[in-house]
């Protein structure tokens, strides 16, 4: 059992490391996960995941990864024109920026200069901390607007059975730029792994990031991921959380709004069915004057899934003119599903515009007859009320080549077919 | 088509129809007139198969027994009912829940389904009929929707699905005089010897323009009366006590 799962120290001696400095910093990180363990719902960030009990309940063990397969048969995304990165099990394996100016991008595998040594309380951070040796950096110069979507194929291998991969990866966007991805996660593992991310995103001034999270299809891959974003002014962060299908998932975002203007938007359509359980968490900081945050979590829940919203605005006292909005919505389709959403505000500024709301129900069955009166069985009727209750989200995504393969996928997961 | 032996109907625990009987022939068309509260809805409902009742009585569709009948299969053996109030379903387009809708009566029928450029053809022709801006067919379904636009959105499915028992429960009230015309050019241009049509109606003012065969005055959830067109006039001078 992994109750007391424990990480020997020797994993560290297996990775390349620069110098005796990290390698301390490696050796803290894992000790402070070897005392923690996974997180319990005991813990306030992980009260609605106890990923203790997730764990013991669907791994026996859990190894390290060091398997990374080099990849030929790989199939391209068909329906647009897009660049791409190639990741597999987390390592940069390849990348395409054939409709770019390649004197405007940087594309590296992991590099441990690359990020400071921050301390810090989350058990999975420090995991993360510890072990993570691959990833990918990209930069993104300035005065440089990407022609096309930039795809990151997340693949991951077929033999992940009960293995922990650990990746950093870092993305930064410099002055007057604009970079949109789609990170389109393919699983080929038929057994259940644990990928423990750790993302730093950083946009410099006027820049605009877009990203879109999607996966291929159903998976019983586990995720983690911490988002740490750092938006400086007149930047904008946009996210759109499509990430249907896995077996766990959480997503922790922290994004602090560094200077004026700066923008942040944090959208998601998830449907979770077959004892999914995902959950969103953020924490979004409002440093400066002037700065907005939008928030819009749709989630639908099917047999046995649990769905989790802990969203929190943070506004500093000297963060006037804040504009913050954050919203969560829920449909239970079954009785077994559950959801829950936990909203928090701080707020120190007084000229503030902040607003927050939300609710979960069940599916209309007045809206359900109503279809039915029309010839759609009850399945047929309840589907397309879910596809319609999730499609609000998708219908903000601009290009509609891109709109519409999100749309397919998600029509996939709801119809299954 | 139609028959309706000592209907029944209660929800939770009240009882709306008391012993109602009708019985609608292929071709035909029936008005049925009442006050607000008298069941007209409810009879309306459970033909449509709302479940919620607590139903006795027997319910005749085409010789079957209605209530053995799933409410989607209703529909696609040609029970039609327009909504006195249509729902409002977010994020479902109108075009494709129609086609959607279509396709699945037509494969009920063992018909091939119709493709999208066909499909695209005969709504722009229906809707023009109906006069109805075919912009509001690429939103969601009714939201948004003037009163007028709902209530000609339920005919148009009527005129797109081609049923043989339609059911119009108040599609008159609300409407101007102009969308009460058009409403009712687009039921009669689809009378036909093979359709039959039990129009509910709260003023006698739309049986002006659908000229029933025969009418009936629904009171505390029964037939109380069944005339010609004539007594719609009556009723209208009357007022719905008198007639009791
Ligand atoms: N779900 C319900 N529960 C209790 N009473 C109801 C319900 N639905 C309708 N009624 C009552 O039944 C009566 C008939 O309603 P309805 O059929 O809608 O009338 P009409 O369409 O003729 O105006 C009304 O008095 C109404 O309040
Ligand atoms: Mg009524």
């Amino acid at each position: 059992m992994i109750e007391n799962f424990k990480i020997s120290l020797k994993e560290i001696d297996k990775i390349n490391l620069i110098n005796q400095e990290d390698k301390n910093y490696r050796i803290k990180n894992l000790e402070f996960f070897n005392k923690k363990g996974f997180p319990t719902k005991k813990e306030e960030d992980w009260k609605f995941s106890d990923l203790r009990e997730i764990f013991s309940k669907n791994f026996k063990k859990i190894d390290i990864n060091d398997t990374y397969p080099e990849e030929n048969k790989f199939r391209l995304i068909k329906e647009f024109d897009h660049n791409y990165i190639l990741l597999i099990n987390g390592r940069l394996i390849r990348s395409d920026f054939k409709f770019e100016d390649k004197n405007k991008i940087k594309i590296t595998g992991y590099k441990e200069e690359n990020f400071l040594r921050e301390k810090s309380n989350n058990p999975l951070i420090c995991l993360n901390n510890a072990l993570s040796n691959e990833g990918y950096n990209l930069v993104v110069e300035k005065d440089y607007k990407f022609e096309k979507v930039l795809v990151i194929y997340n693949l991951f291998n077929e033999d992940l059975s009960e293995k922990i991969l650990n990746n950093k990866n870092k993305i930064i966007v410099k002055k007057n730029s604009e970079l949109h991805t789609i990170e389109y996660t393919i699983n080929r593992s038929k057994n259940k792994f644990f990928n423990n991310t750790y993302e730093n995103i950083i946009l410099y001034e006027n820049a605009k990031f877009k990203n879109i999270c999607i996966q291929a299809g159903r998976s019983e891959g586990y995720f983690h991921k911490f988002l740490n974003g750092s938006i400086k002014s007149d930047s904008k962060y946009s996210s759109f959380i499509f990430s249907s299908g896995l077996k766990f998932n959480k997503q922790d975002i922290k994004i602090d709004l560094e200077g004026k203007n700066s923008d942040c938007e944090i959208k998601s359509a998830l449907f979770l069915n077959k004892e999914d359980h995902q959950e969103i968490k953020t924490v979004v900081n409002h440093l400066v004057p002037n700065c907005k945050s939008f928030q819009k979590i749709k989630s639908v829940l099917d047999s046995n899934a649990k769905g989790v919203y802990q969203g929190k605005i943070f506004v500093k006292d000297i963060a006037q003119k804040t504009n913050a909005y954050q919203l969560s919505k829920a449909l239970l389709i079954s009785e077994n599903s559950e959801f829950d959403s936990k909203p928090e505000l701080e707020i120190y500024a007084d000229d503030v515009k902040c607003s927050h709301g939300s609710t979960s129900g069940n599916v209309d069955e007045n809206s359900i007859h109503y279809l039915m009166t029309r010839g759609l069985t009850k399945k047929e009727a309840t589907q397309l009320l879910i596809n319609g209750f999730l499609k609000e989200i998708i219908s903000d995504i601009k290009s509609e080549t891109i709109k519409k393969f999100v749309e397919n996928k998600l029509e996939f997961q709801v119809y299954g077919y | 088509m139609l028959e309706i032996i000592n209907l029944k109907a209660s929800i939770n625990k009240r009882d709306i129809l008391n012993g109602l009987n009708l019985k609608i022939n292929p071709g035909e068309v029936h008005a049925i007139m009442g006050p607000n509260g008298s069941g007209k809805s409810t009879l309306a409902n459970i033909l449509s198969g709302k479940n919620g009742y607590k139903i006795t009585g027997d319910l005749k569709y085409k010789g079957e027994n209605l209530k053995d009948i799933p409410v989607e299969q209703r529909a696609q053996k040609g029970i039609f009912l327009a909504f006195q109030y249509p729902i409002e379903i977010p994020g479902v387009n109108t075009n494709n829940f129609l086609k959607t809708s279509l396709n699945t009566i037509r494969k009920a029928k063992g018909e091939k389904e119709i493709d999208t450029l066909a499909f695209l053809k005969l709504v722009k022709e229906k809707a023009k009929e109906l006069g109805i801006d075919e912009k509001i067919l690429s939103r969601q379904l009714n939201v948004g929707f003037s009163g007028g636009e709902k209530k000609k959105n339920e005919i148009l499915q009527m005129k797109i699905l081609d049923p043989n028992l339609v059911i119009l429960d108040e599609t008159d009230s609300g409407l101007d005089i102009d969308a009460l015309k058009t409403i009712a050019d687009g039921v009669n241009s689809s009378r036909s010897k093979d359709k039959s049509f039990l129009v509910i109606t709260h003023y006698q003012r739309l049986l002006d323009y659908i000229k029933p065969d025969f009418v009936h005055v629904l009171s505390s959830g029964k037939i109380v009366k069944s005339g010609s067109r004539e007594l719609a006039l009556e009723l209208e001078k009357k007022g719905y006590k008198k007639i009791n």
